[in-house]
């Protein structure tokens, strides 16, 4: 901002108030005086009004990936607001997404590459020019290739839905690496749907034309796909429509999703599916159940004979006969007379949508309690019909060409991948560290980092550090120095989201297609390259197969060439506003499709400047979006998880311990993490407007904190706001603890991703037992037990 | 002449505190460090107020988003000796912090506890300098400073609308609270202008103000929770 300028004859503040005197008496004085303060007063030298844009683009700081619209003067970013047009956030946006600005202009962000000097992790490093740091990349692969070793190069990306994700996979693809890892917040849903329906992908939830939503454990209104979505299903409706929809959080904790559900069921830990296996019991019985559904769509609920003759039992009689409502009751918590009303809601006030969150499939037996949840989408016929689980197309962009492949690359795509992918899951990073940390020859030679900071995120520190030391070269393209990037090798930092194009797609929770466009909202003052631009530069220097696979100037060409995709399907529509969508909606259900643009420069055009694209139409019509198993029948007792477990449990899925190890007394407090919705993700420190308040509840600033119940505190000796040693078998951090009525007595719950003020992370995954489940490979966040110490 | 107010419902509000947010970063609103918001000195125009009600489990909350009130008779106009503190004719009440001495006569005859006192100067590091709106002053050390309903946006939308030969329209001047607002639980307009939704719906039975008796006639309606 221009300094202030003092004219001679003109009244500073100082002199003003001493002038005045005090009083009205001074005001009268004042104004006989014709005190002014002249407009250009302000203006110094070569002074000139802002020049203002405001742009709408897709925020990227979490998978919901809403729309937004950023304000800039002068080439600064000065706001973040939402964009009206955007389909699934329609101008909302949440605190984080508001807060980016803070993040962009971070103090701590890293401007230029960094080179290690010194020993890892000791924090010497030189900087190198952008075209250094691609040189030193590209002749560290030239080097894996002479050397006939492609599959040494590894990947591990963050959540990077989109195109980014193509380009990774083409470019190890090219390379000749099957190394690919992405972590992509796993939550084994889409392991439950390829279990049950055949359909190995993330259901998705049509929460705004749901009757009832009936959540078990999902934090909607925190950290789940999409807060956005849920915010806009509980808030929008209102007078506008008849009825919306009622939500009911099934919740161990008194979170803020429970808070402001129309009604919180509080059951014990481990106990969600125990629960909806009740509700499912007293829907049987009460014969309110979607009997023409199940018998055309449905296989396993009743009883059959299996290959050899044996009656086996289904659906029907394993709840019947291990669900009774008093057992429920004693094992949930929840009164007989709740988990009836629970079940009459869900028939009387369809569409009933179950939806199963993180706190129920992060479990050792997560898979199937997740299955337990989902069978009452399946009980209630909501499978594919308006306000029910849906199972959505992604959006029809262009593919990036085939990938070019010689005999070196077709070499080192035939070898094993290092990491196996579990059972029913993908290759995770927990698997590629195990294998890596293994061996003292590393199978991995370049290990390349993507918005990944698995010594911060996940629950396997201790393998990633040993995992690390055996990679001759780690390189992370963080804007940060978090902690896993301070043990990389070569530092390439990526531009934040508001400097690079990118896209962003709706998670899959959102019911219908949408592609969100990120784009440049002001330029990057150190200069700098984005990590999609640097993939395709070294594409381009690697030449052959790589070069040949992506041959795109920049990533902006690149989103448009898969653009044209959209185009020519001649379906959906670029961003518009609620009539214009409605209108596209029902045009296209009439098997019309309105075109936008007279050719594709304008609809590129206008998918830039509106945000991107929408296909506002849902076929539920179409069978194969209801199971695609080998008998095309949704699998309650699904025929893969039999052939998986063999043995006793292979015959009864839905039967759940509830009894955890305790060790002993030395540990009486169950510890309960959770993410909340201003989570950092672990690897960028809270915005400090974020980090002043976290949270609206319990009353926090700055300090990483717990929560424990105030009779559980007195019972400690230990006060509010005390600090305290969360203390585990594995391990222990510093927290502040806050009094919280709404924490059950035995349990500790603590929120995940916080930073001490000095940067130091408060991490309860540290802590956690390392037990999994054996199917997803998904660790387990609810079986670990912990004592509070005095700090 | 417009009568600008907010209706609040708390029915729609999930404590999100998008609104909170938004309003620091369209008012240039300073952090204060750790040790200072442990005193309650976080400065926070618009904030959402939570009450835990309850034991385990039975536990029920109260959230209210609370921005001023912008009263009609307002008590911090009543008490400011430098008329600092002043209430605009349109109903907004307003701080001209050149004027302020920093007495805190308001901060102690608002009973909503609204007006937040300046304490330090306000500090950013070098490059977070980037951000702060150019629209909106930083405020210096011993002022007082308090929601504004984001006037300069209604200077701002007002001069549009004249360049542009035309009335000023609800969607042309709303504050960043109720712009961020994801559920639209915050709705701002003219109170007196019956094509504005405000209008109708401070007239909805489950309308009611803060501390209503004590006569100062708030500007911000609370739709209370149905259920």
């Amino acid at each position: 901002m221009p300094p202030l300028a003092h004219e001679p004859g003109h009244l500073g503040r100082r002199r003003f108030i001493l002038t005045l005197g005090g009083g009205l008496a001074g005001l009268a004085l004042a104004e006989s005086c014709d005190v002014r303060w002249p407009a250009d007063e302000a203006a110094g030298p070569g002074w000139a009004p802002g020049l203002e844009e405001r742009l709408n683009s897709t925020c990227l700081v979490c998978p919901s990936r809403c729309g937004i619209r950023g304000r800039a003067v002068d080439g600064r970013l000065v706001g973040i607001g939402g964009n009206q047009l955007h389909p699934l956030s329609r101008g909302g946006i949440c605190p984080r997404g508001a807060a980016a600005v803070q993040t962009l202009y971070h103090p701590e962000r890293l401007r230029t590459p960094l080179l290690r000097v010194g020993a890892r992790g000791a924090g010497r490093w030189r900087s190198l020019t952008p075209n250094g740091a691609l040189t030193f990349l590209a002749d560290r692969l030239q080097q894996l290739r002479a050397a006939g070793r492609p599959e040494a190069l590894a990947v591990l990306a963050g959540y990077c839905a989109g195109s980014m994700d193509a380009v990774w996979r083409q470019f190890l693809r090219a390379f000749g690496s099957p190394n690919y890892v992405a972590d992509a917040y796993p939550d084994g849903t889409d392991a439950i749907m390829a279990a049950m329906h055949g359909i190995p992908q993330r259901p998705s939830y049509d929460l705004e034309r749901a009757g009832l939503v009936l959540s078990f454990g999902a934090p909607l209104f925190e950290a789940w796909w999409s807060p956005l979505q849920a915010y806009v299903a509980f808030g929008r409706p209102g007078e506008e429509r008849e009825r919306h929809p009622r939500f009911i959080q099934v919740d161990t904790r008194f979170s803020r999703t429970a808070a402001r559900a129309h009604e919180w069921v509080a059951v014990r830990p481990r106990t969600h599916a125990i629960l909806a296996l009740g509700i499912a019991y007293v829907l049987i019985k009460e014969e309110r159940i979607d009997a023409d559904f199940l018998a055309r769509h449905v296989a396993g609920f009743d009883d059959w004979l299996d290959d050899r003759g044996t009656l086996q039992p289904g659906y029907r009689s394993l709840v019947l006969r291990h669900y009774r409502t008093e057992e429920v009751s004693a094992a949930t918590g929840v009164p007989i007379e709740r988990i009836v009303g629970l079940a009459k809601m869900v028939a009387d006030r369809g569409p009933a949508v179950a939806v199963c969150g993180a706190d129920v499939t992060q479990a050792p037996d997560g898979l199937p309690a997740g299955m337990a949840v989902h069978s009452l989408n399946v009980l209630t016929g909501n499978i594919n019909r308006p306000g029910g689980v849906l199972f959505r197309d992604e959006p029809p962009l262009a593919a990036l060409p085939p990938a070019a492949l010689d005999a070196m690359t077709r070499r080192g795509l035939a070898r094993s991948p290092v990491a196996l992918p579990a059972p029913l899951g993908a290759p995770n990073a927990r698997r590629l560290a195990e294998e890596i940390a293994a061996t003292q020859a590393s199978p991995v030679e370049v290990l390349l980092l993507y918005y990944a900071n698995p010594l911060a995120s996940s629950s396997d520190g201790a393998t990633w550090t040993a995992a690390l030391s055996r990679v001759p070269l780690v390189v992370s393209f963080s804007p940060f120095l978090d902690e896993t990037t301070s043990q990389a090798d070569l530092v390439i930092p990526d531009l934040l989201p508001a400097e690079r194009w990118q896209d962003g797609p709706a998670p899959a929770s959102y019911p219908y297609p949408v592609w969100g466009i990120a784009r440049p909202l002001v330029t990057s003052p150190g200069g700098g390259r984005s990590t999609g631009d640097l993939i395709l530069a070294l594409a381009a220097r690697l030449g052959g197969t790589v070069g040949a696979s992506l041959p795109y100037v920049d990533f902006e060409a690149l989103l448009k060439a898969r653009a044209r995709g959209l185009y020519d399907a001649r379906r959906g529509m670029p961003f518009g506003d609620e009539f214009e969508t409605e209108h596209q909606q029902q045009m296209q259900e009439r098997g019309w499709w309105l075109a936008s643009a007279p050719d594709f420069e304008a609809f590129w055009t206008a998918l830039v400047e509106r945000g991107g694209w929408v296909d506002p139409f849902y076929d539920h019509t179409d069978p194969t979006r209801l199971a695609r198993t080998a008998g095309d029948r949704i699998e309650l007792i699904p025929q893969q998880l039999r052939r998986q477990a063999d043995g006793a449990e292979a015959r009864d899925p839905y039967r759940f311990r509830t009894d955890d190890d305790r060790t002993a007394d030395a540990f009486p407090l169950r510890l309960n993490p959770y993410r909340m919705s201003t989570l950092a993700s672990g690897t960028v420190g809270l915005a400090p407007w974020l980090a002043e308040r976290p949270t609206t509840f319990p009353e926090v600033h700055w300090i990483p904190w717990v929560e424990v119940h105030p009779m559980t505190a007195r019972e400690l000796g230990l006060g509010d706001g005390a600090m305290v040693w969360v203390v585990s078998i594995r391990g222990r951090y510093l927290a502040q603890m806050k009094h919280f009525a709404g924490a059950a007595r035995d349990v500790v719950n603590a929120p995940y991703g916080l930073r001490h003020p000095d940067g130091t992370l408060a991490n309860p995954l540290q802590l956690l037992d390392g037990a999994t489940d054996p199917l997803t490979d998904l660790a387990s966040w609810c079986t670990t037990f912990v004592r509070l110490e005095r700090a | 002449m417009p009568r600008w107010g907010m209706v609040i419902d708390l029915d729609r509000c999930t404590g999100c505190a998008a609104c909170e947010v938004a309003c620091k970063s369209e008012n240039n609103i300073a952090t204060v460090a750790p040790e200072q918001a442990a005193l309650g000195r976080t400065i926070s125009w618009m904030r959402v107020m939570a009450e835990v009600e309850g034991e385990f489990p039975n536990n029920t909350l109260r959230f209210a988003p609370r921005p001023c009130m912008h009263c009609d008779n307002p008590p911090c106009v009543k008490v400011c000796p430098v008329e600092a503190t002043y209430i605009s004719p349109e109903g907004i009440v307003g701080q001209i912090y050149p004027r302020c001495i920093g007495c805190r006569y308001c901060a102690n005859a608002c009973p909503y506890t609204v007006k937040y006192f300046n304490w330090y100067a306000p500090t950013w590091p070098e490059s977070e300098r980037a951000h702060l709106n150019p629209d909106v002053s930083v405020r210096p050390k011993g002022v007082i400073e308090k929601c504004t309903f984001c006037h300069h946006r209604l200077q701002k939308a007002r001069e549009e609308a004249r360049a542009e030969g035309r009335e000023l329209r609800e969607s042309d001047y709303q504050p960043a609270c109720a712009e961020a607002c994801p559920t639209r639980a915050i709705v701002f307009g003219d109170l007196d202008n019956p094509r504005h939704r405000v209008s109708e719906l401070r007239h909805d039975p489950r309308a009611m103000r803060l501390m209503e008796d004590l006569g100062t006639e708030p500007k911000v309606y609370y739709l209370t929770p149905r259920t």
